[in-house]
């Protein structure tokens, strides 16, 4: 249940999503029920450490993982099920609806053809009837919303930077202007003023374009800034979700916090000579901790953490949800 | 004040590329190291950090310039670089790449002990090592694989791998950028905690402000091959100067008393470094008009900027920018 003000029906809405991978000593469980709803036009930064499940998660959503991976839930994409439609449809959705910018643009684009060939590629699929002028017009169109000029249309991959082979990997995505953008670790490979460039250009198209933005990496601080609402996952599920700010610096969830410690405040005497790191690993998939999958790393872990399953409850603050009792006791 | 342990004095260092053409990877670099710092060298990537970190452990040999190890320049005969390299390690990036899969744990820490064939309990040596980078008990870890322990735990056996030795320097090449935010802070603790029980003292090369404030004593900003600001962390990041590092500063995700000031364009090319102030094409006060207003414009696309310092030079560290517009500023 979400603690949202009711808006009207969600762009996306995700419900109690399990994704199990196939391997050879039993099943896996990467991502175990995760819910949430997206709006219309609305920022969602989705955070956790590798393993988390948080890629995973994206790659269900538009049913891209491997053959043979268990995939149970709903994934309701303007209120149709992503999880059941047939393939056609689902070719349909994937690009129109839908569409995803993964991590390492090196290795996305085909290194043989022009990023002009590329990026028509699925202006085609989609729009069989298009001439080849209209079909050029719109690649020029494209390259220039993500900022680069139209004669790297006939550039081939290899011409071009890494900063400028992502911003080609978002045209593509925005080819056939979908409404919905996830966009998996984007800046990840960049240097930082890349990055900083990269993450400008999303923000100036989810403005101008009202794209919904699923955005997923490991750097809680750039999702606080890009983001106006933010989800952590742990152990395959979301144990915390809320508006950035508050999520980042006032968390509700002990992980959370010792997740944002991590990422230093210049300026702030507390971080200074004082690195803040969090013990243990995450858990083997395999073998899920009961009660709070956390407690065994968890600073503040009470004897009934360890028996005692935990749910997203709401917490004092409005739109917040945690999955930890601590939210319980405070709100009591 | 105290001898520096490393010296590095207008040091060059070029490659040549393809057609003939020479990068300036490190052009014209003056930098101490002092015994028991940790000095942070910032920049993008292409800068020409690494290659400096390389060139100041003898991996590079300068084709102008000298470094100097406790006053005595580096030695590149094979017998002496042997010797240099006890006294000074590294470490990497990714913690997978330096570590073979064949070998225990205990053969990963007990190889450099080897290769400068040190006499003595090798044992106790490499168990020291071990309980020092937080593997404790070390027995439990010596017969483990790489494969057997998590990524924390690989970075703290390269880590214990180059303390083996007692060094007197260690070299971070990016120590903790392919490793999960919780871990980060654990092995940046753990290097801390090496300079306070050992004295060693650590270059880390990176592009994280954040993480040069969580550990470094300074900071060195490089850009396309040069110093341009250098100066305490407190310094630098409390106040900085050159247009450069503030415009790298602008764009970390939490400083938010600063507007961000994005620099379009691509990291520059050392195979064609500006002339003037090689920083000048991206130069926001360029940009703007600043520097015509001032009327330094011309100094600032003819003629080169050494480093100045900023005033309020404590004896242990000058804060100095590379700039036209800050050595105007001060006059």
């Amino acid at each position: 249940m979400s603690a949202e003000p009711q808006v009207a029906a969600p762009l996306l809405s995700v419900r109690d999503l399990h994704v199990t991978y196939r391997s050879q000593g039993g099943g896996v469980p990467a991502v175990r029920g995760v819910s949430f709803d997206l709006a219309a036009g609305e920022t969602l930064g989705l955070a956790g450490e590798s393993g988390c499940g948080k890629s995973t998660m994206a790659g269900a959503l538009l049913r891209l993982l491997p053959q043979g991976t268990t995939v149970t839930g709903e994934v309701l994409l303007d209120g149709e099920d992503v999880l059941t439609m047939k393939p056609g449809r689902l070719r349909a959705v994937r690009w129109t609806e839908a569409s995803i910018v993964f991590q390492g643009a090196l290795h996305t684009l085909n290194p043989v053809h022009r990023i002009g060939r590329q990026m028509a590629e699925p202006i085609e699929v989609h729009d069989a009837g298009i001439s080849s002028g209209e079909q050029r017009r719109r690649v020029e169109e494209l390259l220039g919303v993500v900022g680069l000029p139209a004669g790297r249309a006939d550039d081939y991959p290899h011409q071009l930077s890494g900063g400028q082979r992502q911003r080609v990997l978002i045209a593509l995505a925005l080819a056939c202007n979908p409404r919905l953008l996830i966009a998996d670790e984007p800046t990840t490979a960049l240097d930082v003023m890349v990055q900083a460039q990269v993450l400008q250009l999303l923000e100036d198209l989810q403005q101008e374009l009202g794209l919904a933005v699923i955005f997923i990496t490991h750097d809680l601080s750039t999702l606080s800034t890009a983001c106006r609402r933010l989800a952590v996952m742990y152990a395959g599920r979301i144990v915390e979700d809320g508006p950035s700010r508050e999520v980042f610096r006032e968390a509700a969830h002990p992980y959370t916090r010792a997740l944002s410690a991590a990422f230093p405040v210049i300026g702030d005497m507390r971080f200074r000579l004082n690195p803040s790191g969090l013990g243990g690993d995450p858990p083997d998939p395999r073998e899920i901790p009961p009660g709070c999958p956390f407690h065994p790393r968890c600073p503040v872990a009470e004897s009934r953490c360890a028996t005692e399953a935990v749910e997203l409850w709401p917490t004092s603050r409005p739109g917040h949800t945690a999955a930890c009792v601590r939210v319980l006791g405070a709100d009591a | 004040m105290t001898e520096p342990l490393i010296e590095v004095r207008d040091i060059h260092v070029r490659f040549r590329g393809r057609k003939g053409t020479i990068a300036r990877a490190v052009d014209g670099v003056d930098l101490e190291v002092r015994p028991g710092e940790v000095l942070a060298l910032v920049g993008e990537s292409g800068c020409g950090k690494t290659t400096l970190a390389r060139t100041i452990l003898g991996l590079e040999r300068p084709a102008q310039g000298e470094v100097r190890f406790r006053g005595v320049p580096i030695d590149y005969d094979n017998a002496s670089l042997r010797r240099f390299r006890r006294q000074v390690q590294m470490i990497f990036q990714d913690p997978n790449g330096s570590l073979n899969p064949r070998q225990t744990i205990y053969e990963a820490v007990a190889e450099g002990l080897r290769i400068q064939k040190v006499e003595g309990n090798e044992v106790a040596r490499v168990a020291d090592a071990l309980s020092r980078a937080g593997l404790r008990p070390p027995e439990r870890f010596m017969p483990l694989y790489p494969y057997e322990v998590s990524g924390g735990q690989r970075q703290r056996v390269v880590i214990a791998g180059a303390m083996v030795l007692q060094p007197e320097l260690l070299v971070a090449d990016e120590p903790v950028s392919s490793l999960d935010a919780s871990v980060r802070g654990e092995i940046l603790q753990l290097m801390l905690h090496l300079v306070q029980d050992t004295g060693i003292a650590i270059l880390v090369v990176t592009h994280d402000l954040g993480l040069a404030w969580n550990i470094a004593d300074r900071i060195a900003v490089m850009y396309l091959g040069r110093i341009v600001e250098q100066g305490t962390t407190e310094e630098l990041l409390d106040d900085p100067r050159h247009p450069y590092t503030r415009a790298l500063l602008s764009v970390v995700p939490e400083v938010e008393r600063m507007h961000p000031e994005i620099l379009q364009g691509e990291a520059p090319d050392p195979t064609r470094i500006p002339i003037g102030c090689r920083f000048h094409p991206r130069c926001p006060l360029v940009a703007s008009g600043e520097t015509a207003r001032l009327g330094i414009e011309e100094r600032c696309t003819g003629e080169d900027p050494s480093l100045h310092a900023v005033g309020g030079a404590v004896a242990a560290s000058v804060h100095a920018a590379a700039c036209h517009a800050v050595a105007l500023a001060l006059r």
